[in-house]
């Protein structure tokens, strides 16, 4: 390598890149990808699922999805079988992953609950990044079903006598499809943070104690009360703040369940924008654009699994306090 | 416990109610594929639970159990130094007052002893002085005794030859006697 100043560097970069871009617009064109919302559940609105077995179709997602549980799996078990009180090797990443996730749910909750938190915010955490992460894999979108076709794209829509267009095989039903673009996930697990963060504040403050956070209608009644005994004044405004009460209790629960749906559709919202991204950025300017969209959605699969565990993981903190220490 | 129940059906409710409209399709909600998620979620739940969760606190607890228990070994052995530490000193203290005390006493045994000898050497001494006084006493009077025997003969011969006649020698021995004896009281008392 002759020695090179840094200018000529950058220099011979850039053409490289434009070079490989040419390239790949030249002779590799990308066929437009076929954007659909709903994975493989047939009925109608897209395409049949792959086999099913009993109630349960196995779609390209589920496929993903159970990818995801052996790469977690593998990863654990292989960590963990013979623990030794010196880690060495993969005990090691295993333990920080484990160690770094309960060291952050207790600095949020307390020593106590992070431990009875941890199993299941901890593998919302880790599904979803595996998802995410698994997702990025190359074979992701690229294998599967479908015909021979041409599809035409940007360039060759410019300029169509020097870009080809695609002229191949064209998938219409990929085997994987990351498991975080299909809904049910995000739905799913939106619905297990909810069941656990009743299911926790139940458990922790007792049924009474917790459903008397939603319906307040204590100061309500007592005011009725007043009323029917003639003391008309006091009576009016308790009725007045009772009224405010029980609507604040009615916000309260109904916020619980907006929860699911802000979950759900934060999480497949990001995630399908992201696929979506990536398909269209290889599709209008085949190789090297899409490369810092992936490392962009790298980085953004790690945060909504973060903001999906750590708001279950605040949700369920709030619900097992108390409501006299409930900080204001 | 019904508070659960009723929370479940809910939930199916607003599933069913979600999946049977057209826009809810259109995204993709189908029942059958959360029931699948449901599934892999509560398998990859166990399985983790299993082999990552359990056994990785154990080991957590475990260390840090053995750090605690290292730390307060560790402390032990420093306590136990520190506790040998003063007890050496200590003996060492006891040994040197016990020490000074046995300087002191031989110190002091030795005085006596000295003390002790000077005071056999001067009566010694003085019994010898004592005895030499009276051994010259003695010998004092028996020379003067003799010196005064002598005496007496030469007088006595001195006084035959002067008045050439031999006198009473019995009675002149008396008479110089008396005679010596009133000069030699004259002689002390002058």
């Amino acid at each position: 390598m002759p020695n090179l100043g840094r200018k000529s560097k950058v220099l011979i970069v850039i053409v490289l890149a434009l070079a490989l871009m040419l390239i790949g617009a030249l002779f590799f064109p990308v066929p437009q990808p076929g954007i659909e919302l709903s994975a493989n559940y047939g009925g109608g609105v897209g395409p049949e699922p792959f086999f099913q077995l009993g109630p349960i179709y196995f779609t390209n997602t589920l496929i993903a999805s159970f990818m995801s549980i052996l790469v977690l799996a593998g990863l654990f078990y292989f960590g963990t079988r013979k623990m030794k009180l010196v880690p060495t090797g993969l005990q090691n990443l295993v333990e920080a992953i484990v160690e770094t996730l309960l060291n952050f749910f207790e600095g949020v909750a307390g020593k106590e609950n992070a431990r009875r938190f941890l199993p299941v915010i901890a593998t919302i955490f880790l599904y979803v990044v595996t998802n995410a992460w698994l997702g990025l894999l190359p074979i992701f979108n690229a294998i599967g079903w479908g015909e021979p076709g041409t599809s035409g794209n940007l360039l060759s829509s410019i300029a169509g006598s020097v870009f080809p267009e695609y002229d191949g095989f064209i998938v219409k039903t990929a085997l994987f499809r990351p498991a975080n673009t299909d809904i049910n996930v995000p739905l799913m697990l939106a619905l297990v943070s909810f069941l656990a963060v009743e299911y926790w504040g139940v458990t922790a403050i007792g049924a009474r104690h917790y459903a008397a956070k939603f319906f307040r209608y204590g100061q309500l009644i007592g005011a009725l009360g007043l009323l029917v005994r003639g003391r008309v004044k006091s009576a009016l405004s308790g009725i007045f703040y009772g009224g405010i009460d029980v609507f604040v209790g009615g916000l309260e629960l109904l916020s619980e369940f907006v929860r699911i749906i802000s979950f759900t559709f934060r999480l497949f919202g990001n995630m399908t924008a992201g696929e979506v991204l990536l398909l269209m950025m290889a599709f209008l300017v085949p190789w090297l654009i899409a490369v810092p969209f992936y490392g962009l959605e790298a980085l953004l699969g790690a945060i909504q699994a973060l903001i999906f565990a750590g708001l279950t993981l605040v949700f369920a903190t709030l619900a097992v306090t108390p409501h006299e220490q409930e900080p204001e | 416990m019904r508070y659960r129940v009723g929370l479940a059906i809910t939930i199916m409710l607003l599933t069913l109610l979600l999946s049977s409209c057209g826009a809810a399709q259109e995204l993709g909600i189908n029942w059958r594929g959360l029931l699948g998620q449901f599934i892999a979620f509560g398998i990859l739940l166990g399985l983790l639970l299993f082999f990552a969760y359990r056994p990785i606190t154990r080991m957590l607890n475990n260390r840090s159990q053995r750090i605690k228990e290292s730390m307060d070994q560790a402390e032990y052995i420093k306590e136990q130094t520190a506790k040998t530490e003063k007890m050496v000193q200590e003996q060492l203290a006891e040994a040197r007052r016990q020490g000074q005390g046995l300087v002191a006493q031989a110190e002091q045994i030795g005085e006596r002893l000295k003390e002790e000898a000077r005071q056999q050497a001067k009566q010694d001494a003085e019994a010898i002085v004592a005895r030499a006084r009276s051994e010259i006493k003695a010998e004092n009077e028996e020379s003067i005794a003799q010196l005064r025997r002598e005496f007496v003969d030469v007088a006595i011969q001195a006084a035959e030859k002067v008045i050439n006649r031999a006198l009473d020698k019995e009675t002149h021995r008396q008479l110089i006697e008396e005679t010596l004896k009133e000069s030699t009281d004259l002689k002390k008392e002058g």
